[in-house]
């Protein structure tokens, strides 16, 4: 379903002004949403724990019988190789992965090497290097896909102007392909409605047809390449046991290659998908 | 590199202009191509309440049904094509379904089905389809357009049974639907409308007077005065209720009305909303060229008439979609002397109007 996604709800620890976020993520029209669980290696913070089951009954969407889809993901902040473990079992029960690489290194490392969903390009300052065509280029290859974040040009003024200047120069590189738009919204009022974003995109030098894309056939490809990370390329596809939850894997697709399933409940496949 | 921003967003704008006592004049194919109309709004200057057979003209506007959750299946029933479809003018939408978020609908009076789908739902569905039009880099909207009166889709036929097997069980859809039938009104439906929770509606009628109005002169001068853009711009700043003063106090609207312009000491507003049917606004065209005809102030009559915006067709069967507002429109200015000004707008991924 090309409908629209905000893949970035950075978690706060505020369970009250998350269940708003999520209300007026809601009520703007999203249908699916990230909560975004940062984590900086340098800090003095070591774990980062999912809030399990954040809302109990979570609110439909404009309009729709269905309720607002809640991923989690992970996102980290790499100043250093070391900081990213690839294949570590922590990162399982995430269901987007994303690095945002502060240095030029790194950031060719992950585009080409790194076994992750999202790069985050950094709005809070000027970025040290330029994005070359060779990695960038790679990443498209992979699936792998940009995000660029608004709520930083929401809050401040220079904050914009980084954002601006940023994302203009992703899109010399990139053309406008594989691009995501996200909030990074910690507050109700930081988000805006999908097609409010579209005419952002405008603004971040992507054409019409690409900003709109970038909310929403974009971010489901996202959605696909994590459920294929995950399940290594459509071999093994696990569930998550507990009941109430269950509900919220909702994915659509079906293995690939018909492989087992790692769960004692049996898994009717909704739709049959031929990507 | 500086971003280019003097580009607004695309839109489509066909101008006509011509009399109704030219024989050639193609207004009443260009107003029976819109199928799916969701409002009419007229402007009558110098009026203070709307006169009494342009009233009952807007207050006899055919009823429509609202049925909800029909199962789309339905709309392939034998009986239903019999009675309604083969026999006149079935008008059928689906009712709060977004055009690039969901699937929608439509029943066109010609007898073919489309359906605006999803990647996902139109693999799911197994029927021959294309992809849409206005698809960027990836396709993922997809066009699936049957024809109930060709053959293999008579009842039985190899087309009409892949359909029906399709829609009940690969895709079971089932959404709310808006149905007006020309002719007969709801006794050839009432097969249909037995079956499911359903109700009847009203087009209503809403009237707002105005005062002080500034209106730009000499509207229906020939060659015209004013660019389109800036007359429609007007136009809906009136209908929707923005002002035009354009001070310097004010932030919330830039919008001005153009020059030269006079001031007008009152008018009317009426709008009427619903699933309309072309037949009914050629009628009320017919009621505007009457009143014109009266010695009148003012001597110009504006009609506007919008489309569903998520409709998935639009002007004769075309595909119609949205990219950030899925707009599709056509504005009417009447003269006294029988010669109208059409001006018809799409927005960026629409097809160009008749």
């Amino acid at each position: 379903m090309s409908v629209f996604m905000d893949l970035n709800l950075i978690y706060t620890g505020d369970r009250t002004g998350l269940r708003t976020l999520l209300e007026t993520a809601a009520h703007l029209g999203f249908s699916t949403v990230a909560i975004n669980y940062v984590f900086e290696p340098t800090s003095k913070k070591k774990q980062v724990k999912i809030v399990s089951s954040v809302c109990k009954h979570l609110c439909l969407y404009q309009g729709r019988s269905r309720p607002i889809r809640v991923l989690n993901r992970l996102t980290v902040v790499m100043s250093d190789s070391s900081h990213f473990r690839p294949n570590a079992t922590e990162y399982r029960s995430f269901d987007l992965l994303a690095v945002q690489p502060t240095t030029e290194k790194l950031f060719h490392a992950a585009c080409m090497l790194y076994d992750v969903d999202i790069i985050c390009i950094s709005v809070s300052e000027k970025l040290p290097f330029f994005f070359k065509r060779a990695p960038v280029n790679g990443a498209a290859d992979r699936g792998v896909v940009f995000e660029v974040s608004y709520s930083a040009a929401i809050r401040d003024s220079t904050l914009r102007r980084y954002t601006i200047a940023n994302a203009i120069n992703l899109m010399e590189s990139c053309k406008g392909r594989n691009v995501i738009l996200s909030s990074a919204a910690e507050k109700a009022l930081e988000l805006r409605g999908p097609y409010d974003v579209t005419n952002l995109g405008l603004l971040f030098g992507l054409s019409d047809g690409d900003a709109k894309e970038a909310v929403c056939s974009t971010c489901r490809s996202v959605l696909l390449h994590a459920e294929t990370r995950k399940t290594a390329s459509g071999i093994i596809y696990t569930m998550r046991s507990c009941s109430d939850s269950a509900g919220q894997e909702g994915a659509p697709g079906d293995p690939e290659h018909g492989g087992s399933i790692i769960d004692s409940q049996t898994i009717k496949p909704s739709l049959a998908s031929d990507d | 590199m500086s971003v280019d921003l003097d580009h607004t967003p695309r839109c489509l704008l066909v101008s006509d202009r011509s009399s109704f006592l030219h024989e050639k004049n193609r207004i009443n194919s260009q107003v029976e191509q819109l199928n799916f109309n969701y409002k009419v709004s007229l402007l009558l200057p110098e009026c203070g309440s709307t006169p009494s057979h342009l009233d009952s003209m807007l207050n006899n506007f055919s009823t429509f049904y609202l049925i909800r959750k029909l199962p789309i299946y339905e709309l392939l029933d034998k009986r239903f094509l019999e009675t309604a479809v083969y026999q006149g003018c079935v008008y059928g939408l689906s009712y709060r379904t977004r055009i690039d978020e969901d699937i929608c609908v439509a029943l066109m009076p010609n007898g073919h089905l489309c359906l605006s789908l999803d990647k996902d739902s139109f693999q799911v569905l197994g029927v021959e389809g294309k992809a849409s039009r206005f698809s960027h880099r990836t396709k993922s909207r997809y066009v699936v357009s049957v024809d109930m009166t060709e053959s293999s889709m008579v009842p039985g036929g190899r087309g009409y049974l892949r359909l029906l097997t399709g829609l009940k069980s690969r895709l079971p859809l089932k959404s709310d639907f808006l149905l007006s039938h020309h002719p007969g009104g709801g006794a050839s439906l009432q097969a249909l409308l037995s079956r499911y929770d359903w109700s009847e509606h009203k087009p209503e009628v809403s009237t707002h007077a105005l005062t002080c109005l500034s209106c730009p002169t000499q509207l229906t001068s020939i060659p015209p005065n004013f660019d389109p853009h800036s007359f429609l711009e007007w136009l809906g700043a009136v209908d929707a209720d923005i002002s035009c003063e354009n001070s310097s106090c004010s932030f919330l609207s830039s919008l001005a009305c153009p020059e030269p312009k006079t001031m007008l000491s009152q008018a009317l507003r009426v709008s009427v909303c619903g699933l309309l049917l072309p037949q009914d606004i050629l009628r009320l065209i017919q009621e505007i060229r009457c009143y014109l005809d009266q010695p009148q102030l003012q001597s110009w009559v504006a009609l506007t008439v919008h489309g569903f915006v998520d409709s998935p067709v639009s002007w004769g069967g075309r595909e119609h979609g949205a990219l950030r507002g899925g707009e599709n429109f056509y504005t009417l200015l009447m003269g006294e002397d029988h010669t109208y000004h059409l001006h018809l707008v799409t927005g960026a991924h629409d097809t160009c109007p008749p």
